[in-house]
Parts: structure tokens; C-alpha cells; sequence
């Protein structure tokens, strides 16, 4: 065996060797094959293995006897047992056995607990003691905490105080209305006599309601009342008036229905097609016929070669030249010629001013005709969603039904919807219908074994 | 759902833009659009803060209940953040005019929610207040006497007060059973509710100062009410006994200060610049007709049956003076009995009614309506009990001159102006021509001065002719005949001149004169189809009748 170096310890470790700790073996492959096993037999690790008992014997005698038993005098590790109790009561009364319930109960370490020094520590202990010198000496004085004065001014009070009502909301039945029009009122009291520039500033008044506001949407009035037919006991006239405005709606849906029927209707004469008459359809110039064949035996004759652009030559100067006259002829008689023409167009003055007023004659009257558009369009109700808004059915009793007394009279259509509709007519809110239930899914339908078996 | 509520309550509505393609980055799918301003607005709002402490206190309330931590929800629920609409209704009418000039859908509105019933479907506090300030309306309506038309259709009774000047139009809903309809958002109703309440209570309040009455309101004689609660416990629970007395609207309210007996001390008259002596004397005789139509039932006294709807009835008789009363199984608040012996008149809607008191009128509810709009106590012999009633017509429509106006209507107007209203009665004998003729003669007086009439007047003038030979019931004058010959002399010069007119133009013109005159007359060519159509109705009718007289008498 290599000696030892002397600077090492006897576990063989030597200046330049690395921390144990810190060493990391090359991880080569799991380790919970055979081969990772083998580990456990070279030297190092019977050594330490060996060291790990030691250790844990040494603990173990701290523990048991507070020292390593080698190094415990007599009298701590044993007994002097004779036989007899009373002889053994006199030799070891000055050793006092305890009791062994006790000894079963007492922590049997001899390595004692740590002291708990955050136990005894109280944080700002010297601040709080300070403070309560400070506090004493003023009671002294006669000055006392704030809590303490308020519980001795509770007690002097005595008792709960009476409970104020409870502020009534805005639809409380018996809510209190006050003149919210007067020159002083509760609104406007608290900032009554204050300059307007720091109650802006300072966000306590109200920002100013712009006056595009204050304008109704609709000059429709806000209750239209119905139509004199519409009475419980309406005049004939009246009645025949209205059943014939409610009968131009019906047939006007009616109209509408048979038009969309009409279109998808299959006109008188035309024939259904068949399975035949598809069939041929479908297999319209794909099949090739004797006619087909002779045609495509004469096909164009091919070109020979692909024409060639006439080469051209440079052009001469005299070339240059006569095209340079033509082109500044051109222009100079283009020019004279819109001289004179805008020369001439002195002369017809009149027409010209003939031309201009009927243009603007023509450009008022679509001026006019859009602001007819727009007014026109300021009666009906605007479109403000997805849905347009759609009049409600009219509410009509028919002679039959009309009624001969009051105490018999059948309420028709319902004040709840006239509101609504007409609310939505004034443009105060948008046409909505209520949300529909969407499944995400396809609903299956199966059909239970035993209504399976029965047959009709 | 919270800016919805927040805009409905603010008073800022979608807008349409001009071009929607460009407000909507080039689609045109229909969407809703508020205008940016309008929005910033909006959250200056210190009701926004509101209701995100209301959110906040929804989740913790839920959290309470989830964990059922009863204590917690008991502390929160007492603590629960509410708000006012006050300064909004400042904000939105800043004076009073304003705020009366929006009082129609408040009223609706109101009237409306008081008649729900009371499930969970939309907060009871609501309906309740609904109620108390309808009921309060009621009662400053007929304080101040304002009602002026009533007209019951098949969907409600609309009212037409004026009040400080302003023509308020309302709909009441009747008093019947009515499933709610499923297509109307009832938030949003509730919302309008909620702001509409706020108004009307403020409303209530000025106008009851303005009259110098209390309000809250007391019912005057306070005293007498106290001395007899026996009686109010067989209706209603102590808390609720006062609003259902108020509700009866029999009772006349308290006033301020004591009214003194300077009343009757006449205004003095101070002339408007720019109106001549005519102008003064029509608006003095329209203010006198005004004050007689306010003093409509006063004098008479009501009882209304058991079948009859009470409360639209006592209303209206109550705003023009009259005294009612009904029976005591009914409703709080009947002042005398059945046995009365100073009842005038009593409103049945029976066919039939056994053991009749002398000296009262049996009447169906419809007079009253009726009168109200004729401005004048009807005759009663239409409205007997099991008497075919005439028709209810409508106060809001006005006719133009060449439309249709129904003989019913026709009668109305001369009963208004005095005539005596026997001519018109049916009889026996001779009633066509006696009828065509007085409808004639009205026809003719009406339309004195339009021009469109002038071939009709010429065909009756012809017919008048023939029919010289049956007696005519004209009273004539010697005063009145000159004024008639003095009239028609002048109206036969007219059209002399316009004939000659006519045929010196040219003859463009006269084809153009002629086309705007066909569609002038289609107006009156229709009233003419109508006419032809109620005489044939009313042939048959009478054709019936005969029968079923024979029959009675066979």
C-alpha cells in the first residue's frame, strides 16, 4: 500500500485533492444496472461506510450516556446490585434511581435541546418598553391613549346609539321629493356662493350637458293615439276605415308570399327533366361522333416559321426632319385652333350662359331632391342595429267581435308592447329580439329498445 | 347591460351615421353606433362609480352565500351601495317646462308598471311607487279640474289633460287580467321606469305647490278618518289604508293655507298688443266655454254599480265637479249608499234593472265619456240601460274641411251650438227626406264658403225643387230671408265669375285647372261612397228593426 502523504489526514486526502463534497463521478448510463453496483465494493467506499458507523456509534453513546462511554466514570454507567434490596438500597442512595415510568418518559438523549433563543427575544422590545414608560408617566400626568379616552366617553354615554333610519333608495315606495326647480335646492346647496372657476377645477360641479343633447331624436309624439275606428264603440265609418287599412297589410304579406311561391314554381309547360334526359345532358360533346372524325383530319397547316419582324433601317435626316415640321404643325394649329375656338366662344356668351344656369338649375334641384331624402328619411325610425324596426300589428276587432256593453268589452294588443315599439319608434333604443339558445353540439336522437319493437 | 342602462338613463341615444361604411372601417354590417362625445360624456358621470361598487358587491354577496357565511351577508346587504337620479333629471329638464313637456311617456309609463302584478318579475318597490304617484296625479288632476278629453279604445283609456299650459296625452291600460307578452325587454322598461319615476315624483311635487296643496297629500278632514279606523282595517293593512284611501279618489285633498273667500274677485283685463276687439272677444268666449266645461258635473250626484270599472269613472266625474260614490263592498273611501235619496244619477251596465228609483237617471258609463268630450250633458235617452248605444267617437280627431264627418258627429256639433236637438230625432214618418234635409242644411251651413261644393249645393238646390210638394220644416223670417237671399245672391256672383273664368282660358290651362280639380273632388267622392254606405247600413238596420217590431207585436 502507497503511504499516506504526511500533511493528509487518514482519510487519504491530500492538498491537491478536490473537495469529496464536490466530486462528481462521470454519470455513465443508469445507475440501477449491475454494473452501478460494483461501486460498493472498491476501498473508498468500505471506508466510508466504516467512517459512517463510527460516527454513528459516537452519536449513539452521546446520546444514550452524554460522552463516549469510554469516557464516562463508573459511578454514571452502573449499578451496584448485591441480591439484596435493602443492602442495595444502602449502597446507592446517593444515587437515586428514578422511577421507570418517568425514565420512559423523559427524552432519552443526553445530547440536550437546543436553546431557543428567538423564544426569549421580543421584537422593538426595547422601543416597546420605552413606550410604555413614556405612556405611564403621562398617565401620571393625566393624559390618557385615545382608545381609553373613547371607551371612558362610550361609557359616559351610555350605551348604543339610536340607530338613524337607513337612506331611502330611488324606487323606495315612500321616498321624499323635494322642489327640484327652485333657486335653492338640496342639490345645488353645497356649492351655492363658491367661485364657478374652482368648483370646476376641483371636479365638484358637474360637467355641462352639450346642447346637441337637448334635441329629441324623433318628432314623432311620444302617444299616438289610435285611430278613431279604434274605439270600443266605433262609428261604421270609422271601423270600415280601419278594417280596410288592416286588410291593405294583409294583402300586402299575402302578395308577398305568392311572389316568392310564384318564382319557385315550375312553369306550366315545361316538361320534368328524367334519369334519360340528365344522363344525356351530362354526357354533352364528351363522346366523339363519326362527324367529329373527318374535321379533325384537315387541321390548319402548321406555320413554317414564326414571322419575323421586318428589320428596320435608321431613319435618314430628312426622315427626321419632315417627321419634326409635321409634329410642330400639328401642335401650332391645335393651338390656333383653340384660340379661335375659345375666341368664338365670345359670341355665343348667351347659350354659354344658357348652359351654366341649366347646370345649376340641375345641380339645385339634386341638392333639393337629397334634403326631400333626408327629411322624408327623419320620419321613419332610424336603423340603429341589426334588426329594422317593425310596426306593430294593428289592433283591430273585427264586427263580430266588437262589443255591445263596456262590462263586455275584450281588451285587444297590449299597452307593455305599444311602449316598447314605441320606444324603438322614437329612436331611443335599438330594435332587439331576445337571444336564441344555440346548441354547440347536434342533438342525437335514439330511440328506446322497447318502442324499437313496436311496429304500427 | 350597464352602459345600456347608463346611456337609457343619461338620455344619449345610438346615432345613425351618414356614412356607414366609413364609421365601420368598410363593412356594412348593421351595428349600433354612439357618438365618441356623447360617450366621454357619459363617464363624467358619478353614477358610473356607483355601479362598479355595486359589481363589487355582488361578488362579495356571492361569495358570502357560497360559502354560507350568513353573518357576512347580513353585514354586506345592510351596507348595500344605492343611488339617486336626482341631479340626471336636473340635469336633463332644466326647468320645469321642459320636464312637463316629456310628461306624456312618464305617465304611460307609470300608469303601466301600477297596473302589474306583483311577482318577482320586476321589483315590488317599483310597482308600489308607480302607484302612489299615479295615484297622486289623479288627485292634482282633479284639484285643478284639467282634464279635457277622455277616449276609451280597445287597448286603453287615453286621457288629454292640460296642465300649466301643456296638452299632456296618457294610456291607461284597463283593469283586466293580461299575460305578459315575452318579446318586450323588461330591463329596459325597468330602466325607463326607474328614471321616469324620479320625474314624475318631482313633478308631482311642484304641481301640487303650484295649486297650494300639501305633499305629501293629505286628505283633508284628517280628523274624521282618525275617529273611524274600524273602518279602514276591513280593506287594507294600516300601512297601506292611506294610499288606498288617496287611490279612491273621493276624498278632496288638504291645502296649504286656508283658502279665503278673495276668489271670487274678478281679474282684471289687460288688452295683448296687436289683438283686435274680434280676437278678444273669441278668446273671452273661449275662456268662458272653458270654465263651463270645468263645472261639467258639478251639482250632480253619482253612484256607480258594481259592474261598472270604478276607477276611470270616479276619476273623470270627480275632475268636473260631480260627487260619486260607489258601493261599500267595492273599495274604501264610499261616501253615501244606494239608498241615497239625492242620487241624480246612477251608471249601470246591466240590460236590465229592476226596481228603479224615480227622480234618478239610469244611465251606461259611456255618457259620462261622451259628455266630457261634447263638452255638455248629453240627453239621457241614448244611454238608458239596454238601449242600443250610439257611438263613442274619438275627441283627438279633428275633420278638415271635405272630409267625411259622420252624421253622429254631425248632431254633436249642432247640439254644441244650441240647435234643438228634437229635429234630429228619429220618427216615424217622413224620416229620410226629414233627415237628408237637415243634414243637407247643416252640410250647406258648414261648408258655406268652399267652392268645391258648389255642384253638390246645386243637385240639392234641384232635389229642394222637386220636392216642394212635402212640407218643408223651415222656419223662415222675414229677417232671415233677406240674409239668405243676400247670401246666395252673392254666392250665385261668385260662381258666375268663376264660370266666365273658366272658359276664357286657354286650353292648356283649362286641362291643367281641370286635373287639379279632379283631385280635389276625389276627397269629396269618397265622402260621398261613405255616405251612399251608411245609408245603406242604416236602411238595414231599420229594415231589422221593423222586423223584429213585428215580430214582438205578431
Amino acid at each position: 500500500m502507497a503511504a499516506p502523504a504526511e500533511s493528509s489526514s487518514f482519510l487519504g486526502l491530500g492538498p491537491g485533492s478536490r473537495d469529496p463534497a464536490t466530486v462528481r463521478r462521470r454519470s455513465r448510463g443508469p445507475r440501477n444496472r449491475k454494473k452501478g453496483w460494483k461501486r460498493w465494493a472498491g476501498p473508498e467506499a468500505r471506508l466510508g461506510r466504516e467512517i459512517g458507523d463510527f460516527l454513528e456509534d459516537v452519536v449513539l453513546q452521546q446520546r444514550a450516556t452524554g460522552g463516549l462511554i469510554a469516557e464516562q466514570p463508573d459511578e454514571g454507567l452502573f449499578f451496584v446490585d448485591t441480591g439484596n434490596a435493602e443492602k442495595d438500597r444502602q449502597l446507592n442512595k446517593g444515587k437515586e434511581k428514578p422511577l421507570h415510568v418517568d425514565l420512559v418518559l423523559q427524552p432519552d438523549s443526553k445530547v440536550p435541546a437546543p436553546k431557543n433563543i428567538l423564544a426569549h427575544q421580543i421584537p422593538n422590545g426595547r422601543k416597546e418598553k420605552r413606550r410604555r414608560q413614556f405612556w405611564e408617566k403621562q398617565a401620571e400626568k393625566g393624559v390618557l391613549p385615545r382608545a381609553e379616552r373613547r371607551l371612558r366617553a362610550r361609557l359616559r354615554r351610555g350605551g348604543v346609539p339610536p340607530e338613524k333610519a337607513p337612506e331611502k333608495g330611488r324606487s323606495d315606495p315612500e321616498r321624499g321629493f323635494y322642489d327640484i326647480w327652485a333657486a335653492d335646492n338640496p342639490l345645488e346647496r353645497a356649492l351655492a356662493g363658491q367661485d364657478g372657476w374652482f368648483l370646476q377645477q376641483t371636479k365638484k360641479q358637474r360637467v355641462k350637458r352639450p346642447a346637441r343633447l337637448r334635441t329629441k331624436p324623433s318628432q314623432v309624439p311620444a302617444v299616438e293615439v289610435i285611430a278613431a275606428g279604434g274605439s270600443y264603440n266605433p262609428t261604421f265609418e270609422d271601423h270600415q276605415a280601419l278594417l280596410l287599412q288592416a286588410h291593405e297589410v294583409e294583402v300586402r304579406k299575402k302578395r308577398a308570399e305568392d311572389k316568392v311561391e310564384k318564382q319557385l314554381k315550375i312553369p306550366a309547360g315545361a316538361e320534368l327533366p328524367t334519369a334519360e334526359t340528365v344522363f344525356q345532358e351530362q354526357c354533352e360533346g364528351l363522346l366523339e361522333e363519326s362527324g367529329d372524325e373527318e374535321d379533325g383530319e384537315q387541321p390548319a397547316p402548321p406555320e413554317d416559321t414564326p414571322k419575323t419582324a421586318p428589320r428596320r433601317e435608321k431613319k435618314t435626316e430628312q426622315q427626321r426632319r419632315r417627321e419634326k415640321e409635321a409634329r410642330a404643325l400639328a401642335t401650332r394649329r391645335r393651338r390656333e385652333k383653340a384660340a379661335r375656338c375659345r375666341r368664338q366662344e365670345l359670341f355665343r356668351l348667351r347659350s354659354l350662359r344658357l348652359q351654366v344656369k341649366r347646370w345649376e338649375a340641375e345641380l339645385l334641384r339634386r341638392r333639393q331632391a337629397r334634403l326631400a331624402k333626408r327629411r322624408a328619411k327623419d320620419a321613419l325610425p332610424r336603423r340603429l342595429g341589426r334588426l329594422k324596426y317593425e310596426d306593430p300589428s294593428m289592433e283591430v276587432q273585427l264586427s263580430e267581435e266588437l262589443a255591445e256593453s263596456l262590462r263586455t268589452l275584450k281588451p285587444e294588443g297590449s299597452v307593455l308592447r305599444d311602449r316598447f315599439k314605441s320606444l324603438q319608434k322614437r329612436n331611443l333604443i335599438e330594435p332587439r329580439e331576445r337571444a336564441k339558445f344555440k346548441r354547440r353540439y347536434r342533438l342525437k336522437y335514439v330511440e328506446k329498445r322497447a318502442f324499437r319493437e313496436v311496429t304500427l | 347591460a350597464v352602459t345600456r342602462r347608463l346611456c337609457i338613463l343619461k338620455g344619449i341615444y345610438p346615432h345613425e351615421p351618414k356614412h356607414k361604411k366609413k364609421v365601420n372601417k368598410g363593412s356594412t354590417a348593421a351595428r349600433t353606433f354612439y357618438l365618441l362625445k356623447d360617450i366621454k360624456f357619459l363617464l363624467h358621470e358619478p353614477i358610473v362609480n356607483k355601479f362598479r361598487e355595486y359589481k363589487v358587491f355582488v361578488r362579495k354577496l356571492r361569495k358570502a352565500y357560497g360559502k354560507s357565511e350568513w353573518s357576512t351577508v347580513d353585514r354586506l346587504k345592510d351596507n348595500k351601495p344605492s343611488y339617486k337620479l336626482d341631479h340626471i333629471v336636473k340635469e336633463r329638464y332644466p326647468t320645469f317646462v321642459d320636464a312637463l313637456r316629456d310628461l306624456d311617456d312618464a305617465l304611460s309609463m307609470c300608469f303601466l308598471f301600477s297596473t302589474f302584478p306583483r311577482t318577482g318579475k320586476c321589483h315590488v318597490q317599483t310597482i308600489q311607487l308607480c302607484r302612489r304617484l299615479a295615484v297622486e296625479f289623479l288627485n292634482y288632476v282633479i284639484a285643478s279640474r284639467s282634464l279635457r278629453k277622455v277616449f276609451l279604445s280597445i287597448k286603453g283609456i287615453y286621457y288629454q289633460a292640460e296642465v300649466l299650459g301643456q296638452p299632456v296625452t296618457w294610456i291607461t291600460p284597463y283593469t283586466f287580467a293580461h299575460d305578459h307578452p315575452t318579446d318586450v325587454d323588461y330591463r329596459v322598461m325597468a330602466t325607463f321606469t326607474e328614471f321616469y319615476t324620479t320625474l314624475l315624483g318631482f313633478v308631482n311635487f311642484r304641481l301640487y305647490h303650484s295649486l297650494n296643496l300639501l305633499y305629501p297629500p293629505k286628505i283633508d278632514g284628517q280628523a274624521d278618518v282618525e275617529l273611524k279606523p274600524a273602518e279602514g282595517k276591513d280593506y287594507a293593512m294600516d300601512s297601506e289604508s292611506y294610499l288606498e284611501k288617496l287611490s279612491a279618489l273621493s276624498a278632496s285633498l288638504a291645502r296649504v293655507v286656508a283658502p279665503t273667500h278673495e276668489d271670487e274677485v274678478e281679474m282684471d283685463e289687460f288688452p295683448v298688443e296687436g289683438e283686435t276687439a274680434e280676437q278678444m272677444d273669441t278668446r273671452k268666449k273661449e275662456q268662458e266655454a272653458l270654465e263651463k266645461h270645468k263645472k261639467l258635473f258639478e251639482g250632480l250626484r253619482f253612484f256607480l254599480n258594481r259592474e261598472v270599472p270604478r276607477e276611470p269613472l270616479a276619476f273623470v266625474i270627480r275632475s268636473f265637479g260631480g260627487q260619486v260614490s260607489w258601493d261599500k263592498s267595492l273599495c274604501i273611501g264610499a261616501t253615501y249608499d244606494v239608498s241615497d235619496p239625492s242620487i241624480t244619477h246612477q251608471i249601470v251596465d246591466r240590460p236590465r234593472v229592476e226596481q228603479q228609483v224615480v227622480g234618478r237617471y239610469y244611465l251606461q258609463p259611456q255618457w259620462v265619456f261622451d259628455s266630457v268630450n261634447a263638452k255638455l250633458c248629453l240627453p239621457v235617452a241614448d244611454y238608458f240601460p239596454g238601449v242600443l248605444l250610439p257611438p263613442h267617437l274619438s275627441p283627438f280627431v279633428t275633420e278638415q274641411e271635405g272630409d267625411y264627418v259622420p252624421p253622429e258627429k254631425l248632431k254633436l256639433l249642432a247640439m254644441q251650438r244650441g240647435e234643438n236637438p228634437d229635429e234630429e230625432s228619429e220618427e216615424e214618418d217622413g224620416e229620410e227626406e226629414e233627415e237628408d234635409d237637415d243634414n243637407e242644411k247643416e252640410e250647406e251651413e258648414e261648408e258655406d264658403e268652399s267652392e268645391k261644393e258648389e255642384e253638390m249645393k246645386l243637385k240639392k238646390m234641384e232635389e229642394q225643387k222637386t220636392q216642394s210638394d212635402k212640407a218643408l220644416p223651415v222656419k223662415v223670417t222675414a229677417g232671415k230671408l233677406r240674409l239668405e237671399d243676400r247670401q246666395r245672391l252673392e254666392q250665385e256672383q261668385q260662381s258666375e265669375e268663376k264660370r266666365l273664368a273658366i272658359m276664357m282660358m286657354k286650353k292648356r290651362e283649362k286641362y291643367l285647372y281641370k286635373k287639379i280639380m279632379f283631385g280635389k273632388k276625389r276627397k269629396v267622392r269618397e265622402a260621398n261612397k261613405l255616405a251612399a254606405k251608411r245609408k245603406a247600413h242604416d236602411t238595414a238596420l231599420k229594415e231589422e228593426k221593423k222586423k223584429s217590431k213585428k215580430a214582438r207585436r205578431a
